[in-house]
């Protein structure tokens, strides 16, 4: 389990991390999404204590990141975003290492190593050198060596990051694999990849949480449109039939090349069904309609529109919706 | 202590694994080779006398040759995060690189075994000024490597990292040399407790002072202690 309560970070003048609150329970893979500087990043580095939250608790299973540090690293399986490994060392050697730095005991070693070389589809490359790796490889490496103490928490950042399509595939399956009774964080900036593997998602931007639940929670905070192309001699015309009617709150219109318009219509509320009301409307301005159809916002454009507008100068944060 | 063990031993071996290692001993041996020849003088008694006063100069230059790359490789490869991230403290990574830099000194230190075999063969060596000039040389190489690791903490270029370390010593060996002459009491005074060769020269002339043990065994521990804080400092700034 992972629990932030009202974390801040501060960088002298910059505010990377404003007041994050989340809490993963055991079996969940929670996906944190968000551009580049949205404070992803430094809110891992928090839970695997690399650094102290300014103010507010990070805690791993119960304990604080910062006082049971040795504990929570113990606990913790991380592969780190840029996924550094010692070049001169075999992949055999470095597992060895890394399972003695976790206290492994040397009765126990082998069969550790063992398991993590075939999970991560490792065995070709026991004896190779880490330098002379594929990306591909390296990352299984990576990965195997977060794995290798069967930590109760697994957290992953950017673990697709530079493998072909394939790779891709196989990492993810991997990670559904993983999961299990695991706390599990997939840091992402590839909304794909987190819809995909991941049951829960946080989105970031600008050092707060803008958003976080389900995938299909997420969808059902888009905006309902419905989407109308009708032929009309003016824009205007269309819009001035449609205006009046007492749900709609929005109409953009645009020109198509072959001389109809279409209409994207947004209702006041999302319950409320406004496809009748209007075709009615269209029926008694004599317009000819050819399409009708309601239009959900995709997860990409809410993402997009979530992350897009700076916090209030203030700093204060606003709180993150729940699911 | 066991990641710090374990920390030990991959240091250890890297330096094996990569060239630095044996260019290093390849380098000691040949200038120890060089004046173990200058020191054998036919009808002289069998001493290295001479070449343990000279070790502390090449010392000088080849312990922050070793330690130059333990913390400061870390820091610019980014290995440093998954070591972090690993329950080793501070602690037990900073004495785990001190140690595996520790045993390749002493590794390197060994092959200089020939010498003696060479010695025992022409002449009869005397090994009580021997055996205390190879303790001053390993107590002397703590020293330098604890402060070349303090240095590589500093810094993710080795190359800072090895003249930091050189010029900390210089300007060490200028303060008790022409320092401690021209510089009037009390300043002299305290100059010459921490001259380095004056101590170094005891240990040549076969004196086993317990008083130099301690101080080589106590500063370095302290400056390896100064590492272990420098590297939590970093994390919880």
């Amino acid at each position: 389990m992972i629990e932030l309560t009202q974390v801040h970070k501060r960088f002298g003048q910059v505010h990377a991390v404003r007041g994050v609150s989340f809490r993963i329970e055991p079996g969940q893979i929670v996906g944190v999404l968000g551009p580049n500087g949205a404070g992803k990043s430094t809110t891992i580095r928090m839970i695997t204590g690399s650094m102290p939250p300014t103010s507010g608790r990070v805690s791993v299973d119960g304990l604080d990141a910062v006082d049971d540090s040795l504990e929570v690293r113990q606990r913790l399986g991380y592969l780190p975003e840029a996924n550094p490994l010692y070049p001169e060392m075999s992949v055999t050697g470095y597992l060895r290492y890394r399972a003695g730095l976790f206290g492994i005991r040397r009765s126990h070693r082998a069969a550790a190593i063992n398991k993590v070389i075939d999970r991560c589809w490792l065995s070709e490359v026991t004896q190779r050198r880490l330098a002379h790796l594929s990306k591909g490889f390296r990352q299984r490496v990576g990965l195997a060596a977060a794995l290798i103490h069967d930590p109760p928490v697994l957290i992953l950042d950017e673990p697709t990051n530079g493998l072909d399509p394939s790779q891709i595939a196989e990492t993810r399956s991997l990670i559904r694999d993983l999961a299990g009774d695991r706390t599990m964080l997939l840091v992402s900036h590839i909304l794909p990849e987190v819809e995909r593997t991941c049951d829960r998602i946080i989105v970031f931007a600008w050092g707060e949480i803008r958003a976080d639940g389900t995938p299909d929670y997420l969808l059902s905070r888009g905006r309902a449109t419905i989407v109308l192309e009708a032929n009309t001699p003016t824009p205007e015309a269309l819009v001035s039939a449609l205006r009046a009617l007492p749900g709609v709150s929005g109409i953009e219109t645009a020109s198509l090349d072959d001389g109809w318009v279409r209409a994207t219509i947004e209702g006041k509320s999302r319950e409320t069904d406004l496809r009748e009301p209007i075709a009615r409307a269209c029926r008694d301005a004599n317009l000819l309609v050819r399409e009708l159809r309601p239009s959900k916002e995709s997860l990409e454009s809410l993402y997009l529109r979530l992350v897009q507008d700076e916090p209030e100068p203030t700093g204060k944060s606003k709180p993150g919706a729940t699911p | 202590m066991t990641a710090c063990w374990h920390i030990a031993l991959r240091e250890y071996a890297s330096f094996f694994r990569t060239s630095i290692g044996w260019v290093v001993i390849a380098l000691y041996m040949l200038l120890m080779g060089i004046w173990v020849a200058r020191a054998i003088i036919p009808g002289e008694p069998a001493s290295l006398r001479a070449v343990f006063q000279t070790s502390q100069i090449l010392l000088l230059f080849v312990a922050p040759a070793v330690s130059m790359r333990l913390l400061a490789e870390e820091r610019r490869s980014g290995t440093i995060e998954t070591l972090g991230t690993s329950p080793a403290s501070d602690w037990a990574i900073a004495f785990g690189k001190y140690f595996g830099a520790l045993f390749f000194l002493l590794t390197m230190l060994a092959p200089t075994g020939l010498f003696l075999i060479l010695l025992e063969v022409i002449a009869d060596p005397d090994y009580g000024p021997i055996a205390t000039g190879y303790l001053g040389v390993v107590l002397l190489g703590m020293l330098y490597l604890s402060v070349g690791l303090l240095f590589s903490s500093f810094t993710q270029n080795q190359i800072v990292a090895f003249l930091g370390t050189l010029f900390f010593f210089l300007i060490l060996l200028l303060a008790t040399t022409i320092g401690a002459t021209t510089l009037g009491e009390p300043w002299s005074e305290y100059l010459r407790i921490l001259s380095l060769g004056a101590r170094m020269d005891d240990f040549a002339r076969g004196v086993i002072d317990t008083s130099h043990i301690v101080f080589f065994i106590a500063i370095s521990f302290w400056f390896v202690s100064l590492t272990a804080m420098s590297l939590e400092f970093r994390r919880w700034r």
